[in-house]
């Protein structure tokens, strides 16, 4: 019995894991959409930040430049959004969807030299309560700093937006560009820095999968979770809290199919493939149903374009 | 203290139209003055370039003898310059409080207390923790105006406060005005309504086209000479004949109707039973926020009610929705122009499209014809005297005024049995108000019957037959409208008169 309630904890654990760099890229677009920008260049922040983090690795031998390294070029990239959107006023569904597909094709260019190099051991905290405490070891020690960041993330986030004058006028912005700036809110540098903020976000969600989760550069690594994160902001209504629940939904209904399909249950792969995505979909659906709160959560002015009057 | 604000040759130009042209005024603080002129006479203009919005292309404006530079809203705040705009600058989905406080330098607890004290200084009734989205008009402009109370302002700017308040409210606005007068704050104020300016203002200045064209004192004025100035050509008064010749077929009958909204925000309907005869003009008075939107909702199929009946020339419609209503010839005309009556990012002739009586043929096997409809739309505009003949025109670009004519051209065109409209004139100068009166008692003198919902109680007294009056989701017994008077409506309105 000792030995099942150890694996459920490796388990959940190995879930928690798979979790953090959706959660990661979907606090960081949850806010950037809060301030009523759209950016649909998460899949592509996410991989360029996973490409540099690794490449800096390699070059410098030290994680902690390559993990600032690979916030720096979410960012940066997330400043072409910003740039284009806020001050040229361009379209922000097209201009993202550019910026996805600009970052893979720039990270597949820049990671050619950095195919089957192998990664680095990444430090992990607390790892000697990770053998000593049954079930609860597994899943809460033996961690990298990243992933408990990103736990707290989504409570920091949440604390920030409701609580924090800064946050509010975020939401303000989000609410309405023009009243805000009627109020003398500069609703521009407010703008870019929930895009500046989304985009470090994103790339530190990329880092953690070529640094840390599987510490290795594979062209496309991230897989469409840049994609998934997007929805997660989307079907979790702008909630922060909700964005946890969808992500660790999806992390463990992906680990979990996979067990099923080593198991060899009589189930079709593909049904058991599309399960994760579906029922992520339905149980956000399921608990964001109050129509009141997704009309209070959602950024009214979200992927409009916004310029002044002079 | 005495404050001075100047204002010197002030120009903005934009392409094709001069909105202010070499404006000069002088204000004082402990007067009211009166900024007077139609819609696109120069006023909003003005008003935004001296609380920061726009910068103006020429002149200066001087606080005390002190030579302003108004880059932004905030050099207006930090200058003391306080601004009610017309249209509100509000976050709808954020609550009362964080609306306050996002510009505020104080921290909630003491922000609350002062809010508090506003609230309870001005006599306004106000939950503070409800968001924005869920109050109604009249409350939203008290939202605005605590704004501008809280920081303590030396100049307060009010551009058509009144446009959504009741009589009660106005009065109860006035006297507050009144009171920051006596307190020192220069009180600017904004309308095209002539009584509001003989009734409250000290001064008057009238624009017209961009200019000012007479400063004078309000003492030495009255109604007919402030119209001439304002519009530059005489009005002739509507007055509906109260002939109460209307033929007993009853067109409409609504019995035993209740609404309970699951939002807790909304006003629930009791018992609400009337007939409407046709050819015969109902009006509904009331208080914004007493129900008016749900009943309008109901009647025209939007939503539905729990129970009761709609009737209409006998026929159950109440489980109808909006489209199937429109086929037994009744239109609508909500409160709402832009958001809920048109789409503004669309053409005029697409605006005209979106409500496809069965009767017009817009669409054949799901195509657009669009030279029909542009047909139909050229009608519309002609014959609604709107101000363009252009339907290839985005109708945001029309002014409050003409998209109100296309949007009750568009209803009426189709000669329907039964207009029901929400505050019709809402916002609109004297001219397309008086236009929009015209064309409804024109539609009554051909059979047809209106359900006027409004909160104009004039508006209300001139072209209805009977009134009821909305108070908290319930109606007053129905009056004929030679029994009512402004006193008895206003008594009824405020829940003080139980019949």
């Amino acid at each position: 019995m000792n030995i099942d309630i150890n694996f459920l904890g490796i388990l959940i654990g190995a879930i928690m894991a798979s979790s953090v760099p959706l959660i990661l890229a979907a606090s960081g677009e949850l806010i950037t959409e809060r301030s009523g920008v759209l950016n649909l260049g998460v899949e592509g922040m996410m991989i360029i930040g996973a490409i540099s983090g690794f490449a800096l690795m390699v070059m410098t031998d030290n994680l902690f430049l390559a993990i600032i390294g690979s916030m720096l070029s979410g960012l940066l990239l997330s400043f072409i959004f910003g740039f284009l959107t806020q001050s040229l006023l361009t379209n922000h569904v097209a201009t993202g969807l550019a910026l996805t597909i600009f970052g893979i094709g720039l990270s597949a260019m820049i990671g050619k030299d950095f195919v089957g190099i192998p990664g680095k051991e990444f430090p992990l905290l607390f790892v000697n309560f990770k053998e000593a405490v049954p079930f609860f070891g597994p899943i809460f020690f033996g961690h990298s700093i990243v992933f408990y960041f990103a736990f707290l993330l989504p409570f920091g986030t949440s604390y920030f937006l409701k609580k924090t004058k800064i946050g509010l006028i975020v939401r303000a912005v989000g609410d309405s560009p023009l009243s805000a700036a009627n109020q003398g809110i500069n609703v521009l540098l407010v703008r870019y820095c929930c895009i500046l903020y989304g985009g470090a976000m994103c790339g530190l969600g990329g880092a953690y999968l070529s640094l840390i989760y599987t510490p290795q550069w594979i062209e496309n690594m991230t897989a469409g979770r840049g994609w998934i994160a997007l929805a997660l902001v989307v079907f979790a209504t702008w909630s922060p809290l909700k964005v946890l629940v969808g992500a660790i939904i999806f992390g463990g209904i992906t680990i979990l199919q996979l067990h099923m399909q080593a198991m060899g249950i009589r189930v079709p792969v593909q049904f058991l493939s599309a399960l994760p995505y579906i029922m992520t979909i339905v149980v956000l659906v399921i608990i964001s149903r109050d129509s009141r709160k997704i009309k209070l959560n959602t950024p009214t002015s979200l992927g409009q374009i916004f310029y002044k009057e002079k | 203290m005495n404050t001075k604000l100047k204002v010197s040759k002030v120009s903005k130009i934009y392409p094709g139209c001069i909105a202010n042209d070499n404006v000069s005024l002088n204000f004082k603080s402990g007067k009211i003055y009166a900024l007077l002129g139609e819609n696109g006479a120069g006023k909003s203009t003005l008003v935004k370039i001296l609380s920061g919005v726009i910068n103006p292309d020429q002149g200066q404006i001087f606080l005390n003898d002190k030579l302003l530079k108004l880059n932004s809203p905030k050099d207006a705040k930090n200058n003391n310059i306080g601004m009610v705009f017309q249209h509100f600058n509000l976050f709808e989905t954020l609550s009362v409080f964080e609306n306050l406080s996002i510009d505020s330098e104080k921290n909630n607890d003491q922000l609350r207390i002062l809010v508090n004290n506003i609230l309870k200084k001005y006599n306004f009734k106000i939950d503070l923790d409800v968001p924005i989205l869920s109050l109604s008009a009249g409350q939203k402009q008290k939202v605005e105006i605590i704004r501008c109370l809280i920081r303590n302002p030396k100049v307060l700017i009010m551009d058509e406060p009144t446009s959504v308040l009741t009589e009660q409210e106005t009065e109860d606005l006035f006297l507050s005005l009144k009171k920051f007068s006596k307190e020192g704050i220069l009180i600017i104020y904004i309308t095209h309504k002539l009584k509001e300016v003989l009734s409250l203002c000290d001064e008057v200045a009238v624009m017209r086209k961009g200019k000012v064209v007479s400063i004078s004192r309000t003492i030495d004025e009255e109604l007919s000479s402030l119209a001439n100035k304002m519009i530059g050509e005489s009005l002739n008064k509507i007055k509906k004949m109260t002939s109460n010749n209307f033929s007993e077929e009853q067109i409409l009958t609504v019995s035993k109707l209740n609404f309970n909204s699951e939002d807790p925000y909304e006003v629930n309907l009791v018992d609400i039973n009337f007939t409407l005869n046709k050819g015969e003009c109902l009006g509904i008075a009331g208080i914004s926020g007493n129900g008016q939107n749900e009943l309008f909702q109901i009647l025209s199929g939007e939503t539905l009610s729990n129970n009761g009946s709609i009737k209409f020339r006998g026929k159950e419609i109440s489980k109808l929705n909006p489209k199937e209503r429109r086929e037994y010839l009744m239109a609508f005309s909500p409160e709402d122009r832009i958001s809920q009556a048109a789409v503004p990012s669309l053409k005029i002739y697409e605006n005209v499209a979106l409500n496809n009586f069965k009767t017009s043929n817009f669409f054949e096997k799901g195509l657009f014809n669009e030279r029909k409809i542009k047909d139909h739309s050229k009608k519309i505009l002609s014959n609604f005297s709107v101000n363009t003949d252009n339907v290839n025109l985005k109708s945001q670009f029309l002014s409050g005024g003409n998209l109100q004519k296309l949007i009750l051209g568009r209803e009426l065109i189709t000669s329907p049995e039964l207009l029901i409209c929400f505050n019709p004139t809402w916002g609109l100068d004297v001219g397309a108000i008086n236009y929009i009166h015209q064309t409804l008692v024109k539609i009554n003198e051909q059979g047809k019957s209106i359900i006027l919902i409004s909160t104009d109680n004039d508006e209300l007294l001139q072209l209805s037959d009977r009134i009821s009056v909305i108070n908290n989701g319930k109606l007053s017994k129905i009056m004929s409208a030679d029994e009512v008077n402004p006193e008895k409506l206003g008594l009824l309105m405020g829940g003080g008169l139980v019949d």
